[in-house]
């Protein structure tokens, strides 16, 4: 009896605790189960969570249940089955889980090397991206230590290189539009117009064809131009701005000077 | 005789324009001592002009609805022409002015010029004070942005603390549970309808109340200026042999005036960004709690009490009687003498309430 009591107060504790988390946790995760759940758990239950709150994912707010399937406003019923919880995908239904989102990515890994090799010992998403952690898709996931676990660098390095202008140019250019952006600058125009250069961009990743990203480089950085362009003019715009200001700062410490003065022959 | 005159004269035999002028401007006497201190009236004067200009402007393109009010501050930021100058003049011409109003508190305060019989201009200026810090703090909340929409929800959750009705206090103050559209409804229209017209009459009354008592004059260590009024029956301090307001004075206001507008637009050019952080242009997420939120740098010492105490109720109650304090201090600081160094136990007491201010709001930023 004795143990069956100490687990009911446990229990009462439990939900107390529970109760309380729930009092103080901030909105998002309050409609968020997983988040919630999987966030106050231990070991490797919690330690997704941790992976995912530090991954393109997060900072983009798609949530656990666009992989995993479920319910997540449903703390009851998050992971039944029949609300479309699928749990972990089986290593050939990596690319397919993924491909729901990114579905030109997907087609492009399946005409690939990689893709062909699926569920013969190939590479999946997983495998350059991480899974909870997922990274942001960049020329840093090509590298000799991730790439050498199935195969040489060397092809590998030859795509690195083809690439890396373009990619210099994308990031440089997502600095720019980034810092518009916390200064209130309309910047929605150009970062979909980035957006969608990176994606076509980075798509070339997948096909893992030298020739190909040399050419598709070319029309690519014809758009990031375009892109620089509009940038370059907000940011000429600010300079004119503050010229602009200088005199007008002038102009009303010239009159300060000209009202003491006048005041000064009067009080005299 | 020119048109020009012929108007003037049909104008001035209907309305006496220039007796007006003579004793409202040209002999309206002030002390020949008077210093630059006294022009910061009129730069506040200023500054709520263009705060309600500016805010004119921004009501013809602004949209008090949740789902497009950010939208609307980025097209006045972004597409209309000047409407970023309009906006930034805004936004950074209220923080100056609240600074602009302590600089010009505690101009009075070291100058005594808040003694009898000038209690009702301190009144009505810590008003003024006040509710100049509400019409920020309601401003803040309508271009619905990450900053505002999570700064105001901290705002309104102290509100909470007050005993029995606080929860209904903030149901009201919010027009519901969490801040929402209609908070932003109630903000805008306290904002640009009640607060302005509050501020305008009360600005009113307090010129009034100058004009009445007459201006003091500054205190020195030989000559205490003090009144010679000794209560009973009204009086007015004419200050005989001083300096006419205008032309005399009027130069030394618009001195400080240009001064004052110099900087605002160094603001507004070169660190337009001063008062804003990076969540200031993201719109508002009721499920993103962003992770460091922070009120305005006048309302860090109030934030930092209320996180000092172990419960709410404490921290409103503190400050609640320090505020009373201050509203009251003429009729507790009774005495005759106004040079600060001739009041020790008062100079102790100020520097100590300004550096503690201070103080509490740095430690609220760093926190």
């Amino acid at each position: 009896m004795k143990p069956a009591r100490i687990s009911g107060s446990m229990r009462t504790l439990f939900i107390l605790t529970f109760c309380l988390l729930l009092s103080v946790v901030p909105l998002a995760a309050q409609e968020n189960t997983c988040v919630q759940c999987h966030g106050s758990l231990p070991g490797r239950y919690g330690e997704p969570v941790l992976l995912w709150k530090t991954s393109v994912h997060a900072g983009n707010g798609v949530y656990c249940h666009e992989c995993h399937g479920g319910d997540p406003k449903d703390m009851t019923n998050a992971m039944n089955p029949s609300r479309g919880f699928k749990g972990v995908p089986k290593q050939t239904a990596i690319p397919e889980t993924c491909g729901r989102c990114h579905v030109g990515v997907l087609k492009d890994f399946m005409g690939s090397a990689h893709g062909k090799k699926l569920g013969n010992g190939g590479p999946t998403c997983v495998t350059c991206h991480g899974n909870h952690a997922i990274k942001k898709a960049s020329l840093d996931l090509i590298n000799e230590k991730t790439c050498t676990k199935c195969h040489p660098y060397e092809r590998a390095r030859l795509m690195k290189q083809a690439m890396q202008a373009t990619e210099g140019r994308i990031t440089s250019l997502d600095n720019r539009i980034q810092t518009l952006k916390l200064q209130g600058k309309a910047s929605e125009g150009m970062e979909q117009g980035l957006f969608n250069a990176r994606n076509r961009f980075h798509t070339l990743f997948h096909d893992v064809m030298v020739e190909k990203v040399r050419s598709e480089s070319t029309a690519i950085d014809k758009e990031l131009e375009t892109i620089g362009a509009q940038i370059d003019a907000i940011e000429q715009a600010e300079k004119k701005r503050k010229i602009a200001g200088s005199v007008a700062i002038a102009g009303a410490l010239l009159a300060a000077l000209f009202f003491r003065l006048l005041g000064k022959t009067y009080d005299n | 005789m020119t048109l020009i005159s012929k108007l003037y004269d049909w104008v001035e035999s209907r309305l006496g324009i220039s007796e007006v002028i003579q004793k409202e401007m040209t002999g309206y006497l002030l002390p020949r001592t008077i210093n630059k201190w006294y022009s910061l009236g009129s730069v506040l004067l200023f500054a709520f002009a263009l705060q309600v200009i500016s805010g004119i402007l921004l009501l013809i393109y602004y949209v008090p609805d949740a789902d497009k009010a950010f939208k609307s501050v980025s097209v006045i930021m972004n597409e209309i022409p000047f409407g970023w100058l309009i906006r930034l003049c805004h936004a950074v011409g209220s923080n100056l002015m609240v600074a602009t109003l302590f600089l010009h508190m505690f101009s009075v305060l070291f100058m005594g010029s808040y003694k009898k019989p000038r209690e009702l201009q301190w009144v009505s200026g810590f008003t003024l004070l006040n509710l100049v810090m509400g019409i920020s703090l309601t401003g803040y909340l309508l271009p619905w942005s990450q900053l505002s929409f999570w700064a105001t929800t901290v705002a309104t959750n102290s509100v909470g603390a007050v005993p029995v009705i606080g929860e209904y206090l903030v149901e009201f103050v919010r027009g519901g549970k969490l801040v929402g559209p209609p908070t932003l409804g109630r903000f805008f229209a306290v904002h640009v309808a009640i607060l302005p017209v509050v501020i305008a009459g009360l600005i009113g009354a307090h010129l009034f109340f100058l004009k009445r008592t007459g201006i003091s004059a500054p205190p020195t260590r030989n000559n205490q200026a003090a009144t010679t009024w000794q209560g009973g029956a009204y009086h007015y301090d004419k200050h005989e042999g001083g300096i006419p307001f205008f032309p005399n004075f009027f130069l030394h206001d618009m001195t400080s005036i240009s001064i004052y507008f110099a900087c605002l637009l160094g603001v507004v050019f070169f660190s337009p960004y001063l008062f804003f952080t990076p969540d200031s242009f993201v719109p508002a997420n009721a499920f993103q709690t962003p992770a460091h939120i922070k009120p305005e740098w006048y309302f860090l010492a109030n934030y930092q009490i209320l996180k000092i105490f172990p419960s709410e109720i404490i921290g409103l109650t503190v400050q609640g009687a320090g505020m009373t304090f201050i509203a009251l201090l003429p009729f507790v600081d009774r005495g005759d003498k106004r040079y600060p160094l001739q009041r020790p136990l008062f100079m102790v007491c100020a520097v100590g309430g300004i550096a503690l201010f201070i103080a509490l709001s740095i430690w609220g930023h760093l926190s």
